[in-house]
């Protein structure tokens, strides 16, 4: 364990946060509830990163505790963007060498909607263990050989899952689900979301929803997908080059030299990011770039709430 | 992790002689440290040390790995940084990045390349490439467009490329001096016959040079499958990965730079 950098949701200002576990706070840590705060992203590829002049050798690997489905299932999208091709010997480095312990959720948030998009409450892959509270214990799902390894060794706090277990969590589960799917009743529809938007290029919904934008980015940064980044090349004591999360919200992110930029209105960079969501994400890596994890909901300054844009965008 | 696998890191390169083109363009001469293959039209990022990169299409031969040369117009923060730059200082390099251009699907057909401006660099790097192995086309044709006679770039190779391509220039405000077209460069279009149905048209230029010039061609006949374009967009890490440079579900890093019409004359606000 010593290994490890260990991370884990703890209760602050009845939100929670992924904060690092020393000896006297493990007994707050949130294992069930719902998703933190901070995205993975937030540490797999930091807001200001030094990808040239860093000795990334140095850094301790995370281990990650009470991660949700919705964090899990946006690591496929950072995989491949930083993998593939060109691969980015750091961000693969974190990823490959950080441990992630998973969590069922039992209390979502409002703003959440994960089955809106194809996902579900619980985790169902991507994970190394995956922790589901049941009565006093945890029912533990292995999803990696490294979770079986840790796992090894430990029999004496070890036992078979029995009948009764497996079926209050099945109960817990289903229970979750259909609150996750109450809460979002009014914003289900039947079109996928990529025709809804590819479909929509020309509506009114786009300046209505963006009317009360500020553009502080929020919804970027808060997202467990978005990855969008620009390069700086300073010099502190050598020469270094940081990378930075950047906001397609942002007027100046396409303008170039002349000042020329393809998105000059806030409703056109709008409407890009539901684009680049359900539309060129998907194109790019098979996959939407929204695990609808609500925290472009509940960061949002302007009160815009994605599914009612959405909704809106159908209803056309 | 050497410099060989981390994809953001930068080879050092020598400045080895700037040429003076226009007063707000210089063509630097660099000698990257271990050697740089490329295929022409694929770009590289620029870096002067400890203040910016920015891409710039080689505007060389690309037969030629140990020296490049890229044309540069200084336009802002790290262009005027470059262009302050002497013979003998170090820059950063990294690429080359990008397809280039398919000299394949050129064989056996009139190649028309339409120029505006700085978009000479990598069309440059084409017609070396064409005229390295010139009997495989039909004709080669330059149309090139600049705004003033003081703008035009490679001056000093003008008359060379005249005996071997067919050469046309315009500039938008000509001098006394000057004894070429007057005018956009869309109206050298009206001067040279091509046949239209062997022949593939090449677009690099302002984007607004790149519009019109894009729907002359159309209007002349070209199908937008033998149109094709040289993208540019706001870009940082050239290795599809940042998302600036997007073209709808393009990167223009990656997928491009060159893309024919048939490919993007769906999207919107391509020009742009
Ligand atoms: C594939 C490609 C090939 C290019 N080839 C050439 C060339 O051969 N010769 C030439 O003079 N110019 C070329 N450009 C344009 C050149 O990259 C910009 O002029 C340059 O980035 C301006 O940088 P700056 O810091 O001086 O300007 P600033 O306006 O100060 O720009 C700040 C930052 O914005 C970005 N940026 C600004 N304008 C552009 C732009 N037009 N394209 C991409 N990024 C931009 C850069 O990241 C830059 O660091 C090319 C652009 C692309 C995309
Ligand atoms: S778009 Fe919003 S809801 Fe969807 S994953 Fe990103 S932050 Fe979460
Ligand atoms: S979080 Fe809301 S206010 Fe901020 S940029 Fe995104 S949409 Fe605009």
């Amino acid at each position: 364990m010593e290994k490890y950098m260990i991370l884990a949701p703890q209760k602050e200002n009845g939100g929670l946060f992924m904060q690092p576990v020393i000896q006297d706070n493990v007994a707050h840590i949130v294992y069930d509830e719902a998703r933190a705060a901070q995205p993975l992203k937030t540490f797999l590829l930091p807001p200001l990163d030094e990808v040239v002049g860093k000795k990334v050798q140095a850094e301790k690997p995370w281990l990650f505790l009470g991660i949700k489905a919705c964090g899990l299932a946006a690591l496929p999208i950072l995989d491949q963007a930083f993998g593939g091709d060109f691969t980015d010997p750091i961000y693969q480095k974190r990823r490959e060498e950080s441990f992630i312990v998973s969590s069922d959720c039992t209390q979502p948030w409002e703003t959440c909607f994960c089955t809106l998009v194809g996902g579900q409450p619980y985790p169902v892959k991507g994970f190394d263990l995956n922790l589901s509270k049941v009565w006093d214990g945890f029912v533990i799902e292995v999803g990696s050989l490294r979770g079986k390894t840790l796992l090894e060794g430990h029999d004496e706090v070890l036992k078979e899952v029995v009948r009764e277990e497996a079926t209050a969590l099945e109960k817990m589960r289903n229970e979750t689900t259909k609150k996750v799917e109450e809460q979002n009743r009014d914003f289900k529809f039947e079109k996928r979301h990529r025709e809804v938007v590819s479909g929509n290029w020309e509506s009114e919904v786009w300046e209505r929803h963006s009317e009360t934008c500020v553009e502080c980015g929020a919804c970027n940064h808060a997202c467990p997908t978005c990855h969008c980044y620009f390069l700086d090349d300073v010099t502190r004591k050598t020469f270094v080059k940081l990378r930075g999360w950047d906001s397609c919200m942002y007027s100046g992110y396409a303008v170039t030299a002349g000042g020329g930029t393809p998105r000059p209105r806030l409703y056109e960079r709008f409407r890009n990011r539901y684009f680049c969501k359900f539309k060129y994400l998907d194109d790019n890596y098979g996959m939407y770039g929204c695990t609808g994890c609500g925290r472009c909901i509940e960061g949002c300054q302007g009160k815009i709430d994605m599914r009612q844009a959405l909704k809106d965008l159908v209803k056309n | 992790m050497g410099p060989q696998n981390n994809p953001y890191q930068s080879q050092k390169a020598v400045i080895q002689k700037i040429i003076p083109e226009t007063s707000g363009i210089k063509t630097f001469v660099v000698q990257p440290e271990s050697g740089f293959s490329f295929h022409c039209g694929q770009f590289a990022e620029l870096s002067v040390p400890g203040i910016g990169e920015a891409p710039f299409a080689m505007s060389s031969p690309c037969f030629k790995s140990e020296q490049l040369e890229f044309t540069i117009q200084n336009v802002g923060y790290m262009t005027s940084r470059l262009h302050a730059m002497k013979e003998g200082d170090i820059v950063g390099i990294r690429g080359p990045y990008g397809n280039g251009f398919p000299l394949d699907d050129f064989y056996g057909k009139e190649v028309l390349l339409l120029i505006g401006g700085v978009g000479f660099p990598p069309a440059r790097t084409l017609i070396y490439s064409l005229l390295n192995e010139k009997n495989k086309f039909k004709r080669i044709i330059l149309c090139y467009g600049a705004r003033t006679p003081e703008d035009v770039v490679y001056k000093y190779q003008v008359e060379d490329f005249r005996k071997k391509i067919e050469l046309y220039m315009t500039v938008d405000k000509a001098d006394k001096n000057w004894r070429e077209s007057e005018g956009v460069v869309t109206v050298l279009l009206d001067k040279v016959k091509v046949d239209l149905k062997n022949s593939a048209a090449v677009v690099i230029g302002p984007p607004i040079m790149m519009k019109f010039g894009t729907f002359k061609l159309l209007e002349v006949g070209y199908q937008p499958k033998d149109i094709y374009l040289s993208m540019e967009r706001k870009m940082y890490c050239g290795i599809g990965q940042c998302r600036h440079c997007m073209i709808d579900h393009y990167f223009i890093c990656k997928d491009g730079p060159v893309f024919t019409y048939e490919q993007l004359k769906n999207f919107p606000n391509i020009w742009e």
